[in-house]
């Protein structure tokens, strides 16, 4: 094949393509819809594991102690715990302390102004930090032994744990979710776009018939539907990019309003910096899909 | 040139046999103009198919220039075609494209060079006499125009066999006339003409050699033939 033969088959692609602009307008955007929800998909999932892992490593055991407690009790068990393999940082919070958190996390100031240094329920406190957050299992179990009963209040762990499990499960549930919709997506999208791509071409059988009537081989009728195909597939990407990159930052805000702001910096920076991987992504997805579906739609009417 | 061998088409539908042609065996030597005649479904256009091979045989040997166009491979094909020109009575022409442009595509899809399209274009137009509407839409101009268009098309190639089926079928008898005896000067450059048709005037004009088919049988094959029902 040479030059001439390439020029001639890729301008002939690109002409139908244009001359089946409609149809060719419901392939790419079919491929474009497609292709937009995988990467966000894709996007959501890493976006998701990233945070999930931050709430892990933010996961900790608060020890609150009861009043009667002694310091030295205290600063023995905080002893103990720092001992421990498992435990990767034990700080001791007074109630001092507590109380400075306390008002600083407030912003209703009858709420802050309920409490003050003179009179303060806040407890004693000892925050533990582990490396590996499977480990707070164990550290949870040892506080629990009937040794410390007498010093500890209350334990953190227990009501956090079901918190974060209820939210894991839901993660794993959206992932799932998020792979079966693109999967979904791209059958439908393979069924539209094969049946555009059979529609331009019966829409052009006697081209296709006068073509191969006057000597043209199967590869020079071939392949101008494969330009097209790609052609979907290429633009379809385009396009799906640069909704993305104005959804991202549309979205946002709103995500910082709901999720807090880590998320939606989260998702930016993601985009941002896996921008070329995403596109190839999208740019394979899209051109198989596309390719794929033109050889299969020709193939009829090149039977002899 | 060409010779079929006991050749034999049926089609099958709903566990039914049609046979559309019946163990037909002739022989064309260079240079002849052969009308092929009969009634509608006699099985003139199985027999074009056939020769160009759009479709294959149930049964026979098909040999064209010595070869047995039957055995041809799908990739062999498109090489055939263009050593074959055919023309339909309904003109298989491009309708966006120019006078020129659809004569040009003709050798464009062959891989020819831009030279040769220049060179040769014009010439087969010029042939046909239609270089004057060159730059004309096919929906600009008359059946007989467009019949020649397809003429000039099929003769691009420099093809050594020309095949008509029914190519007056859409025209008056003026321009059907103009278009035989087109014909006729392609035939006395050398190529051979095969003309299937039904019109019995343009027939007992031509006083050529004439296979008369019935019913998918070869009634007669005779040498300054007429149309006899």
């Amino acid at each position: 094949m040479n030059w001439l033969t390439i020029s001639r088959i890729s301008k002939l692609g690109l002409i139908n393509f244009w001359r089946n602009r409609w149809l060719s307008l419901a392939s790419t955007l079919v491929m474009t819809l497609t292709l937009l929800i995988i990467s966000l998909f894709v996007v959501m999932t890493i976006v998701i594991n990233k945070t999930t892992d931050r709430i892990k490593s933010k996961m900790d055991i608060t020890v609150y102690f009861k009043d009667s407690a002694k310091t030295e009790e205290i600063s023995d068990l905080q002893q103990k715990l720092a001992s421990r393999s498992d435990v990767q940082e034990v700080v001791y919070i007074s109630k001092e302390e507590a109380l400075k958190i306390w008002q600083e996390q407030q912003k209703n100031q009858r709420l802050k102004e309920l409490i003050t240094s003179d009179e303060n329920p806040l407890p004693r406190s000892l925050a533990i930090k582990s490396a590996d957050p499977e480990n707070l299992v164990n550290i949870a179990e040892y506080l629990t032994s009937p040794d410390f009963s007498s010093i500890i209040h209350k334990i953190s762990y227990e009501d956090n744990k079901i918190i974060i499990d209820k939210l894991l499960a839901i993660t794993s549930f959206i992932k799932k979710l998020g792979w079966l919709l693109s999967g979904v997506f791209i059958i439908i999208s393979i069924l539209v776009i094969l049946n555009t791509i059979r529609l331009a071409i019966f829409t052009r059988k006697s081209e296709v018939e006068i073509m191969r009537l006057v000597g043209a081989s199967d590869r020079f009728i071939r392949v101008p539907f494969v330009i097209e195909g790609t052609l979907y597939g290429v633009i379809a990407c385009f396009l799906a990019v640069i909704i993305m990159w104005i959804g991202i930052f549309v979205v946002s805000p709103l995500i910082t309003q709901y999720l807090g702001a880590t998320v939606a910096e989260n998702m930016k920076s993601f985009f941002l910096a896996h921008f070329a991987a995403i596109f190839f992504l999208q740019l394979l997805v899209g051109v198989t899909v596309g390719i794929g579906c033109s050889m299969f739609s020709i193939r009829k009417y090149l039977k002899v | 040139m060409i010779e079929l061998v006991r050749v034999s088409k049926a089609y099958s539908a709903y566990n039914n046999q049609i046979t559309a042609l019946d163990n037909i065996s002739f022989k064309i030597s260079k240079g002849e103009f052969v009308s092929i005649v009969g009634p509608s479904g006699a099985g003139k256009s199985t027999l074009i198919k056939l020769l160009i091979c759009e479709e294959k045989p149930t049964s026979g040997k098909i040999l064209i220039a010595g070869r047995n166009i039957v055995q041809l491979k799908s990739a062999e094909l498109p090489y055939f075609r263009r050593k074959v020109g055919v023309v339909f009575q309904d003109f298989k022409l491009l309708p966006l494209k120019t006078v020129y442009e659809n004569v040009a595509f003709a050798l464009e899809v062959c891989e020819a060079y831009p030279e040769e399209i220049r060179e040769k274009v014009p010439r087969i137009l010029d042939l046909v006499g239609m270089i004057k509407h060159k730059d004309n839409l096919p929906d600009e101009l008359s059946g007989g125009e467009k019949q020649r268009i397809s003429i000039a098309r099929a003769l691009v190639h420099s093809p050594k066999i020309l095949i008509a089926d029914e190519p007056t079928g859409n025209l008056d008898p003026v321009n059907a006339a103009e278009i035989i005896s087109l014909l006729c000067r392609i035939n006395q450059r050398g190529t051979v003409v095969i003309l299937a048709t039904h019109n019995k005037i343009i027939v007992d004009q031509l006083k050529r050699r004439v296979i008369f088919l019935k019913n998918g049988k070869m009634v007669s094959d005779v040498a300054q033939g007429r149309y006899v029902i």
